[in-house]
């Protein structure tokens, strides 16, 4: 059945599912496979006006692949650009990634909650991210070391598979060589090189090791399905209450507005009521993630 | 959107057989495109095939070419009437590509004044009802503006067969949710009830085709449908808040994880189902440098449906994503919206090569919510 359209005139206004354009103003290479861009709206007007707050994602185009779901990976502090990181796994991806520098390209966001970052004023936070899992973190980081002096201890623990497979690993050394962020850097055991002067160790046993203090503290989690699973208790054995433990979900997405059903999990749409869940509200959903 | 309703009621009109192909074409004239049911094998020789397999013609909603008017009797659609709200596949925009450069075509809102007459109402209700996801948020304004652009009279239905279970979701069928107006089948024609300012101003457009409705004639509707709600009633008796709990409290209950046993997967029932909404979008690329961004009906039936770009899969049996059906429609959904996502039309039943039947399945948990421990567990927030 086909159902004619039986409009004359284009619509004035955009569709909620009709992107912005942006263009690809720079591109770094995070590792072998994992790229960063950096987009700028060609709308002057949105290039103001543009905000979002940390945690939120965005859902990019590359026109003839599609879309992708990725959370916007720079800082809300940051106006004037967004940076999105990604990994080339499929169709739209790879796309993504034959865009050069001028290239355009197309945005829709920001979409989704966020970090509660308002409420951690004097509180340490706690950031704990595997591989990948770093891109929303790093966003939250940058957000709250632009506010430095709202908050208390700042400690960073980020691990990945191997060297190769750390991303954004100028920041990771920025952060390192900072006197006011406590940084710990791990590898897989097998993933070090001879060179490595981080720890060995999954994620997961080094947090345990390093053991920060739940006193007046909340954490920010985000990697593999597994290395969240095996962080949670870690988390719960120094002290760190479900409330203050916060993780961002990735569910395959399309429209990222609450419409096309993909998202949903048990009682939440992961892009209206997510990405961004405590551990207490991660825990009244049904054992599918 | 709920559509406004006249809080008093109109005094019934009469539409008699004869007027229907005046009022038809005087619609036409006005260029009101008109939305009806019609048998399929007219318009195409599959139809007419798979009519000679069935042993009665295929139903189906069409845009009426001239001169035909609309079926107002019993017999089902295959399809509900969701596509011409949300069509199988549409065009969001056009995109041309000029160097590095993008150009973004936007396609043609609908503006053009559709009637549908003789809507089943299980599938006009189906159109409130997905109103409420369509519009919590975000509004979608292709689904909106073809909502606006048409006007809806639902025909009261004497109950087709023992798929159909309308009461057992609320709703009944001669139930005008989702409509601007009810007509009910009479000796002669039909009485007419326009329960919107949009049905009413309708009738007044086409006063000439419509004349009183004799007490008679009134007294022999209300008969008609009152045996047809008893009939309904007959084939399926829920408590659909009782449901709700109990799925919403029993995610590992055995029988809901082996409900979709027999279930292949194929995802007919999403797509013949009126309240069943999800889609996807996808670009479809026009040699080089052009294309249009389409969305097009999915279905949770499908592994691919939630499958994530590193492989992992929150729903990879068949079990889970059937479960992720009735829990979408009879538990997730009346929890968001405040109604069940269902309208009881029985067509995933009618159409299920398996035999997944929902008046079977419904009629399962209904039973397992009433025993006594399930009160308990429910009040417990569940067993998971």
């Amino acid at each position: 059945m086909s159902t004619p359209v039986t409009g004359r005139e284009p619509r004035p206004t955009p569709t909620i599912y009709e992107p912005s354009l942006m263009t690809v103003v720079d591109l770094v290479d995070e590792t072998v496979d994992t790229r960063t861009l950096r987009l700028e709206f060609n709308d002057e007007g949105l290039r103001e006006s543009f905000a979002f707050r940390a945690g939120q994602f965005g859902e990019y185009s590359a026109f003839g692949a599609g879309e992708c779901t990725f959370c916007i990976a720079s800082p809300p502090t940051r106006a004037g650009a967004l940076e999105c990181t990604f990994k080339t796994v499929g169709k739209v991806t790879a796309a993504l990634r034959e865009l050069n520098v001028g290239d355009t390209m197309g945005f829709r966001g920001p979409y989704g909650n966020w970090f509660p970052v308002d409420d951690w004023h004097g509180k340490n936070v706690l950031f704990v991210a595997g591989g990948i899992g770093l891109a929303p973190v790093r966003c939250v980081i940058w957000n709250v070391l632009d506010r430095r002096d709202e908050f208390g201890d700042v400690t960073i623990v980020y691990g990945a598979r191997s060297v190769d497979d750390l991303v954004y690993k100028r920041e990771l050394e920025e952060w390192a060589g900072r006197a006011d962020v406590n940084m710990v850097t791990t590898v897989d055991p097998g993933g070090e090189t001879p060179d490595w002067d981080g720890r060995v160790g999954f994620v997961p046993t080094v947090l345990g090791e390093v053991a920060p203090s739940a006193k007046d503290a909340v954490a920010v989690v985000c990697g593999p399905p597994i290395m969240i699973k095996f962080s949670f208790p870690v988390l719960a054995d120094l002290g760190f209450a479900d409330d203050d433990v916060f993780t961002t979900l990735e569910m395959r997405m399309k429209c990222g507005v609450g419409k096309c059903g993909r998202c949903n999990i048990g009682p939440y749409y992961v892009c209206k009521d997510g990405p961004v869940f405590s551990a207490t509200q991660l825990k009244t959903l049904p054992p599918e993630y | 959107m709920s559509q406004e309703r006249q809080t008093d009621a109109a005094p019934a009109l009469f539409l008699a057989e004869g007027e229907l192909a005046a009022l038809v074409d005087e619609l036409a004239a006005a260029d009101v495109e008109v939305i009806g049911i019609v048998e399929a094998a007219a318009a195409s020789p599959a139809a007419a095939a798979a009519d000679v397999l069935h042993g009665r013609p295929a139903l189906e909603y069409r845009v009426l070419p001239p001169g035909v008017t609309p079926l107002l009797g019993p017999g089902m659609p295959r399809l509900s009437l969701k596509g011409f709200f949300l069509p199988q596949t549409e065009a969001l925009f056009g995109w041309r590509q000029h160097g590095a450069d993008v150009g973004i075509e936007r396609s043609a809102a609908a503006t053009r004044p559709r009637v549908a007459l003789g809507v089943k109402p299980c599938d006009a209700a189906a159109l409130e009802i997905v109103d409420h996801v369509m519009n919590w948020d975000y509004a979608d304004d292709p689904w909106n503006e073809r909502r606006a652009a048409t006007t809806v009279f639902s025909l009261a239905c004497p109950v087709e067969d023992s798929s159909c279970f309308c009461a057992a979701v609320g709703l009944a069928p001669d139930t005008a949710r989702g409509a601007d107006g009810l007509l009910t089948p009479v000796t002669g024609g039909w009485v007419v009830e326009p329960t919107t300012e949009k049905g009413a101003a309708f009738v007044a457009a086409h006063a000439e085709r419509f004349g009183p409705a004799a007490p008679a004639l009134v007294a022999e509707g209300a008969e008609r449908r009152r045996t047809a709600a008893e009939r309904v009633r007959a084939n399926l008796e829920i408590d659909a808040d009782s449901v709700r709990d109990w799925i919403a409290g029993h995610f590992d209950d055995p029988e809901l994880a082996a409900l979709g046993v027999r279930c292949h997967g194929c995802g007919a029932c999403a797509f013949v189902c009126p309240t069943c909404h999800c889609f996807d979008i996808v670009d479809e690329t026009e040699g080089v440098g052009r294309g249009t961004r389409r969305r097009l009906w999915d279905t949770c039936q499908t592994g691919k449906f939630t499958v994530h770009a590193s492989g992992h899969n929150p729903r990879d049996d068949q079990n889970a994503r059937f479960r992720q059906r009735v829990n979408h429609k009879f538990s997730i959904y009346p929890l968001r919206f405040g109604e069940v996502l269902c309208t009881g039309c029985g067509r995933c039943s009618r159409e299920c090569h398996a035999g997944q039947d929902l008046v079977e399945i419904l009629g399962a948990i209904d039973v397992a919510a009433r025993r006594p421990e399930a009160a308990v567990a429910a009040a417990d927030g569940g067993e998971a």
